[in-house]
């Protein structure tokens, strides 16, 4: 029975080449689509799943006196870890991690930068279940002095040598001596933590031990199974009360997130380092529907084509029916044709997943790969889901197609395909609303994004090379830029402690006006050097800049338009030139000389808030900005490198235009754009390819009244107004339906924007007029072609 | 074998009842060979429909095997159905699909027929009908006669008691019609099978041993040879 099935299927799909190709074609899009995502969503729930349950993270949630609102940060305190520990019966272990960046260190004369050590407690390893290659890795992290290194590291440093029992150095100040005694697997990629190299916290960071106060490092801990969080967190206060000073304990609240949520709900967590890409659920989530609905548009097209096509199959039924099948042998037969023709499509799909993984893991950034071999589970899913997704394709046209009269099918008096046209109509509108709502959707998000990037943040961004410096060569920096300004291919040199776009902290700062009381207010503190507004051409609307020659007595605070009103919010009548002059409670010396003109310090997804700018080079600096002179760049580069060498010959140089700074900083709005937007593409395409296959149906259904027509004297214009006429009508009335749910749904992503494009009718009516010219171009082949036949030749066969 | 009682079928049209069948009531013996007659319109076909229950009287009692056909459910009047009866119709009606081979085995797979013994059923079928030479042809590459031999071989593989066909050679030439009436008459009295035939043409009507004439839904005459 299978087997004469498959065939009658088989001979089938071979028959009806167009609308088989459009089936299979759309399906495999739909399914490839599906399928990406699938691994996608699949790789972000695999972040950190392979250290166990109960592992959280301690956040803080800090509120210092005055901030207009409460930041949440991913850092904690030196001693929270043991004092958890030891008070509360919940915790079983705990790990802290403090981590060096750019960490030197030195194999005889071989030397190299780690881009990332942790110094972590001993349970660090028992917490996370990293694999240890070779060697001792527990005592690694219990004894001082000696250290564990990734794989990649040891090559790095070792080549081919064995590293256990080797001595490395590292200088910062002053050298620190370790012995390796393990070799560790790199870090997984779907691992929040990547780090080169493990040694133990309290053997190096003994000094910081007691230091209540201090948000230096993450805290891990390792809860005893069944923990209510919740219940948890609330002793939090007490436990602060028992160990901050009194007047600490408001500016601080405690709680936890599960290891998976610190990667894909803690979007709203600052300060949150150790965090390899942190990729937000809600976005992951997005994909995911996106995607179910580009495949269930992908169904749509089949469920219409086949009822469509009905005709054809009717005679079938009804011989089938007259020799004795039984109305489920057939739905049987008929389901087992989709399914047939899903699996096909599962095949195509597979290659299409296979040419696209490349790129989505180029846009993504990650290692996304299809284990059809190597999890033979994912293969066991995948199949059963297609399955499924023929059935659910198949189960209408089967029931319609099954449920023929043989008298009537075998007569020729069934109106097969067309009476079932309005439910046909409804599914079409379905397909056209969510493909236009998608691309509505694209369009703003593309607008918004093009928005960040031209918009003037209030601070020039071209031309400047930003490089990093640390503790020592930091030192050298009035040294670096007096050299590098002797060069006419610099336009200036300026430093600060913090990036502009990376975002900014805030913090507490005191503050009297004349004879009112202090007021506590929370601020973003920018240390920079004094030409650093003359650099980044940010506006001074009131007093003056940093002076050029520190004076003696004295240090200069220059604060942002926000930051005045706030701190004349008791005073709205006093002039913002009132403010000049004054001082800071924490700095009975330095004085506020000038306003900034408000600009976007942090990116464009939040508002401008206070913001203090002092230039204390002293405080340190830990970003050089240098503005070259256009045109030159190359020669420019070179020049800095060559300076940077000349004066810090052991560190590496490193630089970043600002530009790209900021390309990363909207990197996530960018992949979630892409991702949208090529969803929607594909949803628009199978629409059409759906649209296609009901054009050239009709167009064939009514080949007869076309020729009559055309004797009677209708025009090729004519002719083809009335068969594409009726998709267009369709096509309208998707986009009518679109544009409130776009409307709703794109108001709520702009919020999440402090700075955004406006919703404005234009973009709707450019999304109709596109929609309607890509129906039309879809269409018009069959109606054009259908129009210019010789009618005689229809006529003639009836 | 068969009976029908006072069975008529309608149509509502407007407020009128439009009669198709009229209170007809008839009985077959196994082992007769029935031509039904009558101009367009006259109810042939709808009544050879109610006899193979592909269609429902709206009226009347129809016995078949000593079952009460009026009263089963649909599932059951199919088994009923696909163990007694054979179709065959004018327009042959094969799958255009399925392959001269395939289209005589397909009853068989709807009634469960195990795969060797299929093979030999449909190989003896072709034997009998002289088509073996064509088992792997589609109906498209066949001629009428040959495409109505097919259909007939198709209706007949599941060794039914009661042949119905509607028209069986209102498609072919004098020729082909005259060879499947010798057909049907050797069926009927070598093979013993019970034939009903509806057919406008007076000659092959003659075949049969029963003719009965239709007119507006009735039974207009009835003469037995």
């Amino acid at each position: 029975m299978i087997k004469n099935y498959f065939k009658t299927a088989w001979r089938n799909l071979w028959k009806n080449k167009v609308s088989s190709t459009i089936n299979i074609v759309g399906l495999a899009i739909g399914m490839a689509a599906c399928i990406v995502i699938l691994l996608f969503v699949s790789y972000e729930r695999s972040f950190d799943n392979f250290h166990g349950e109960n592992i959280v993270r301690l956040n803080e949630v800090q509120k210092f006196p005055g901030m207009a609102a409460s930041q949440k940060v991913g850092l904690s305190m030196f001693p929270m870890a043991p004092a958890l520990k030891s008070e509360y019966p919940e915790v079983k272990s705990y790990t802290r991690v403090k981590w060096d960046r750019k960490y030197q260190m030195t194999y005889g004369e071989k030397k190299v930068f780690l881009s990332q050590v942790f110094a972590v407690d001993s349970a660090f390893l028992k917490i996370f279940k990293f694999n240890v290659i070779k060697g001792d890795a527990q005592s690694a992290i219990e004894k001082p002095n000696s250290i564990a290194i990734t794989q990649e590291t040891a090559e790095k440093l070792f080549g081919n040598e064995d590293p256990i029992g080797k001595v490395i150095n590292h200088y910062g100040g002053d050298t620190v001596q370790f012995t390796v005694t393990a070799i560790m697997a790199n870090s997984p990629k779907n691992s929040q933590l990547q780090f080169d190299a493990l040694y133990s916290l309290p053997g190096i960071h003994q000094k910081w031990m007691d230091n209540w106060g201090g948000n230096w490092l993450n805290t891990y801990l390792k809860l005893a199974p069944g923990t209510d969080l919740k219940a948890f967190e609330a002793k939090m206060p007490a436990f602060l009360k028992k160990h901050l000073k009194p007047e600490q304990t408001a500016f601080y609240q405690l709680f936890y997130l599960p290891l998976k949520d610190v990667h894909a709900n803690s979007t709203e967590i600052g300060l949150d380092y150790l965090n390899y890409q942190k990729f937000d659920q809600k976005s992951t989530n997005l994909f995911a529907i996106i995607a179910f609905i580009v495949l269930i548009i992908a169904c749509v097209n089949f469920m219409n084509l086949s009822t469509a096509r009905s005709a054809d199959r009717a005679k079938e039924v009804g011989i089938r029916k007259s020799i004795g099948a039984n109305r489920p042998q057939l739905a049987f037969q008929f389901l087992g044709e989709t399914v047939l023709l899903s699996l096909l499509a599962l095949i195509l799909a597979l290659v299409l997943v296979t040419v696209a993984l490349p790129y989505v893991n180029n846009l993504s950034l990650r290692d996304i790969s299809l284990p059809v071999f190597t999890k033979p589970l994912f293969l066991v899913v995948i199949v059963l889901s297609t399955i499924l997704v023929g059935f659910i394709s198949g189960i209408y046209p089967a029931l319609f197609l099954s449920s023929f009269q043989p008298v009537k099918v075998l007569k020729g008096s069934v109106e097969t395909g067309k009476n079932k046209g309005t439910l046909r109509n409804i599914l079409v509108v379905g397909q056209f609303t969510s493909a236009v709502f998608l691309m509505i959707a694209t369009v703003f998000v593309v607008e918004q994004l093009n928005f960040m990037q031209k918009k003037d943040p209030g601070f020039t961004r071209e031309q400047v090379v930003t490089v990093p410096m640390d503790r020592i060569s930091g030192k050298k920096y009035e040294l670096f830029k007096q050299r590098l300004l002797g060069n006419t291919l610099i336009a200036g040199v300026t430093a600060s402690q913090d990036q502009l776009g990376s975002h900014l902290d805030q913090s507490g700062a005191t503050f009297q006006y004349k004879n009112d009381p202090k007021r506590e207010l929370g601020v973003t503190q920018l240390i920079v050097d004094n030409d650093y507004l003359r650099l980044y051409n940010i506006k001074i609307i009131e007093g003056k800049d940093f002076s050029k020659d520190k004076s003696g007595n004295g240090r200069e605070y220059i604060i942002n338009e926000s930051m005045a009103h706030e701190l004349l919010r008791d005073h709205p009548k006093a002039g913002i030139s009132t403010l000049i002059g004054q001082h800071f409670g924490f700095d009975s010396l330095g004085v506020i000389t000038g306003i900034a003109k408000n600009f976007n310090f942090n990116s464009l997804h939040y508002k401008v808030e206070n913001l203090l700018i002092a230039n204390q080079s002293d405080w340190g600096l830990t970003i050089a900005s240098i503005k070259i002179k256009p045109g030159q760049s190359q020669e420019a580069l070179d020049f800095i490198k060559a300076t940077w060498k000349s004066l810090n010959p052991d560190y590496p140089f490193e630089y970043q235009f600002l530009d790209d700074h900021f390309a990363e900083v909207y990197r996530t709005d960018n992949q979630v754009s892409k991702i949208v937007g090529i969803l929607a593409g594909l949803a628009i395409l199978i629409s059409c390819l759906g649209l296609f296959g009901l054009a050239s149906f009709s167009a064939e259904k009514r080949v007869k009244e076309i020729g009559v027509r055309k004797v009677l004297g209708a025009s090729v214009q004519n002719i083809v107004l009335l068969l594409s006429g009726h998709f267009i009508k369709l096509v309208l009335i998707s986009n009518l339906i679109a544009w409130p749910l776009a409307w709703y749904a794109m108001d709520l992503w702009l919020q999440d924007f402090a700075f955004h494009i406006n919703i404005t009718w234009g973009t709707f009516v450019f999304v109709a007029l596109i929609s309607v010219i890509i129906a039309l171009a879809t269409i018009s082949f069959q109606s054009i072609k259908a129009a210019i036949a010789n009618p005689v030749k229809s006529l003639r066969s009836e | 074998m068969l009976s029908l009682q006072h069975i008529s079928k309608h149509y509502q049209v407007g407020g009128n009842k439009n009669f198709v069948i009229n209170d007809i009531s008839l009985d077959v013996d196994e082992g007769e060979f029935v031509s039904i007659m009558g101009p367009s319109g006259s109810g042939k076909s709808t009544l050879l429909n109610i006899i193979g229950m592909l269609d429902e009287p709206t009226d009347g009692y129809h016995y078949f095997v000593n079952e009460a056909v009026h009263q089963l459910k649909e599932r059951q009047r199919s088994a009923l159905y696909k163990q007694y009866i054979g179709f065959v119709f004018q327009a042959y009606h094969l799958i255009d699909e399925l392959t001269v081979y395939e289209n005589i085995e397909t009853p068989l797979i709807y009634q469960d027929v195990k795969g060797s013994e299929r093979k030999a059923m449909v190989a003896d079928m072709l034997d009998r009908f002289q088509i073996v030479g064509k088992k792997d042809l589609f109906p498209a590459q066949l001629s009428g006669g040959q495409q109505q031999l097919v259909g007939i071989a198709r209706a007949l593989i599941a060794k039914p008691k009661l042949l119905l066909a509607d028209e069986p050679t209102g498609n072919l030439n004098s020729k082909q019609g005259e060879e499947i009436m010798e057909l049907f008459r050797k069926l009927n009295k070598e093979d013993g099978v019970t034939i009903i035939q509806v057919t406008h043409s007076e000659k092959n009507a003659e075949y049969g041993t029963r003719i009965i004439n239709l007119l507006d839904g009735r039974v207009e005459s009835s003469k037995k040879f």
